[in-house]
């Protein structure tokens, strides 16, 4: 896959450098290099600009997307502008004979024909992003913020939380919908952490947070809170509908028949929950309140072991 | 308060720049965090005066003010909010042979918190745990040891000390929990506001957690802290703390400046504390005294009225004493003065305080 998208990179690259120098060549042939005060500094500066520009949009995109038919037009259309603004910059030091005819051509073809590649990759990106978008729900809501986004866990941070549980009481409030958010602990995750170490650990993780996106419904929100701890936004949710959810989730983890990447060995997973009911309330009220009923959860769980 | 580090020899003590802290041991457990998570190494180390190549000789000895540097980097450069408490979870018990064994010895955990503050130098070196007891609780607080909590611009170094604080008590927590194969029911008391990333506090110590206290310092049931550990074994705990102690006299260095100069005060509490008279116990010149607080980023007065604080605090808390007597204690001729006095070190008169009930 990596190989692959730096492949295609340099393939682009190198033959548009081979066309710009082409280009060039061409001009060099027809024409005559301009005396220096007939050069206008400020088209220089200008169109020089626009093709650095183009170009750096063409690098940034090459960089970030996968190799593929969107990138592949988008990446085509990009270089057609940046070839076509190149040649108008070349203009500015060559001056071209007037029974030449060809020059205009080289300037202002490929500008339509950039045009109609990238718009039909813009139009290929589009449904690219519905599906994509499609395997996000459950994991973001109204809006997409990447910087909020666990570097570790494909899910929204605490800070996304804050941001959806905010909206999802402002919702609640106007629908008069009860909002009930779910909060799932994993039992002794430090434990697996010293016995198999931290990577094991982050793999367990992003098992979990598969699993736990599996049991839920389309209409719901998980993020991770912290470390171990996961969150379940669930709007139009009664308390007792919400209790149930968060027995089936403890059932699914502790049903998970984990094992580790490199000898293989079950891990047994548990998980502890709680259930707050959002009224009339700050989001951070709200937050604090499902941890703090986590900690009763955990503590009666750990007197009725001793 | 109970007093374990003895004064008697006054140049056994470390500063900020004395070079004793193994840098293959915490600094590394940063270093591969860092790494882990793709900071580049020549960043991390920027104005430690140190190179990666020094970290990886495996002897290579470094000072509080470089590990101090260290963390601050690493603090800018890792984005996430966990970070300190995923480097406490690795700190102890530490790569420290026999001051480390003990812990696995142990009879009980009052046992290990008090081996883990009598051997702080080598297991925590820039962070300072203190313990005392009440007739239900057993207390551990924090000191910081090398002026880390006043380094560079007032923002930055509140930064640096609170890391510090959560790495230091999820470091005991984690340990405590491990051994006692249990969660225990700590309170964690903080100096700091409660900060925009609290669920991590929930997740890696609990829900048991105060913000703007006076002290920054955990506590836990005597039942709890006096709890059999299961793999108590006798002879190994005598054979392993004695090693601790042949380790500690290797390396020469008791406690920090900061430290021995707190244990100096609050011992001398009663007398007329002036900085020449002290500086006259210390066998250095006031102006060599002043130039060292200095270096650590404090000043002679700031630490007077931080012992006072301490002692204070004990005396009404502990010992249940009423304001005269706390003022007596103190050597305060009046009530008011002693009033005013009291605000100064806590930002509270003595009765708010007492009806707050910080411990």
């Amino acid at each position: 896959m990596m190989q692959k998208k730096t492949h295609i990179s340099i393939t682009i690259l190198t033959s548009l450098a081979l066309f710009a120098m082409a280009g060039l060549y061409l001009y060099l042939l027809a024409g005559d290099i301009k005396l220096l005060r007939d050069i206008k500094w400020l088209d220089v500066v200008a169109e020089g600009g626009t093709t650095i520009l183009a170009l750096f949009w063409l690098v940034l995109l090459l960089r970030s997307r996968p190799a593929g038919r969107v990138t592949l037009l988008l990446a085509l259309g990009l270089s057609c502008f940046v070839f076509s603004w190149w040649m108008d910059f070349v203009d500015e030091f060559i001056k071209i004979p007037d029974g030449v005819f060809w020059d205009n051509w080289l300037e202002s073809m490929p500008i339509p024909v950039g045009l109609a590649l990238l718009t039909l990759g813009i139009f290929h990106w589009h449904k690219e992003e519905l599906a994509i978008s499609a395997q996000m729900v459950k994991r973001e809501r109204v809006f997409r913020e990447h910087r909020l986004f666990d570097a570790l866990i494909p899910l929204g941070g605490a800070d996304y939380l804050r941001e959806q549980v905010k909206l999802a009481l402002k919702d609640a409030r106007i629908s008069q919908q009860p909002l009930s958010l779910v909060v799932i602990d994993i039992n002794d995750f430090n434990g697996i952490n010293q016995r198999f170490g931290q990577p094991e650990g982050d793999q367990v993780l992003q098992s979990i947070t598969q699993l736990l996106l599996l049991n839920l419904r389309g209409q719901d929100l998980l993020c991770r809170l912290a470390g171990d701890r996961f969150v379940a936004v669930l709007s139009n949710t009664n308390p007792h509908d919400a209790e149930v959810i968060a027995l089936e989730l403890q059932q699914a983890i502790a049903n998970l028949a984990y094992k580790t990447t490199k000898q293989g060995l079950r891990i047994h997973l548990s998980a502890s929950t709680a259930v707050t009911v959002g009224i009339d309330e700050e989001a951070n009220s709200l937050i604090k309140r499902l941890n703090m009923q986590l900690g009763l959860n955990k503590k009666h769980l750990t007197t009725a072991h001793v | 308060m109970r007093q374990r580090l003895n004064y008697t020899h006054p140049a056994n003590y470390f500063e900020r720049d004395t070079s004793f802290i193994a840098a293959h041991h915490q600094p590394a457990i940063m270093l591969d965090l860092a790494m882990l998570r793709d900071v580049d190494s020549h960043l991390l180390l920027r104005g430690t005066q140190l190179f990666l190549d020094d970290m990886l000789t495996g002897n290579k000895l470094i000072s509080p003010a470089q590990f101090l540097t260290l963390l601050s980097n690493s603090q800018k450069l890792l984005k996430g909010d966990d970070i300190s408490f995923l480097f406490g979870q690795q700190i102890l018990p530490g790569f420290n042979g026999p001051a480390s064994q003990v812990f696995n010895h142990a009879l009980n955990l009052r046992q290990a918190l008090i081996h883990l503050c009598e051997y702080h130098t080598l297991l925590l070196p820039i962070c300072t745990p203190r313990y005392f007891e009440s007739d239900t609780h057993f207390f551990i607080y924090w000191l910081d040891n090398c002026g880390a909590g006043a380094s560079q611009s007032k923002s930055q170094s509140s930064g640096l000390h609170t890391f510090l604080i959560e790495a230091h008590m999820t470091a005991v927590a984690r340990m405590a929990a491990k051994m006692s194969q249990q969660n225990l029911p700590w309170r964690f008391n903080f100096t700091h506001e409660e900060p925009r990333y609290v669920e991590q506090y929930w997740v890696h110590l609990n829900e048991d957690i105060s913000f703007n206290q006076q002290l920054n310092m955990m506590s836990i049931p005597l039942e709890y802290a006096n709890q059999t550990w299961s793999q108590t074994a006798q002879v190994s705990l005598q054979l392993a703390t004695l090693g601790s102690k042949m380790q500690l006299n290797d390396l020469g260095w008791q406690a920090s400046f900061l430290d021995t100069l707190h244990d100096y005060l609050m011992q001398n509490i009663q007398q007329n504390l002036q900085l020449e008279t002290v500086a006259t116990s210390f066998n250095v010149s006031s102006a060599t005294l002043k130039r060292k607080l200095l270096k650590h980023h404090t000043h002679f007065q700031e630490q007077l009225d931080l012992a006072r604080k301490h002692v204070a605090l004990y005396l009404y808390q502990i010992k249940g004493y009423q304001h005269h007597d706390v003022a007596d204690y103190l050597r305060f001729n009046d009530i008011n003065n002693f009033r005013r006095a009291f605000k100064r070190w806590t930002g509270l008169p003595p009765g708010q305080l007492l009806q707050a009930n910080c411990f």
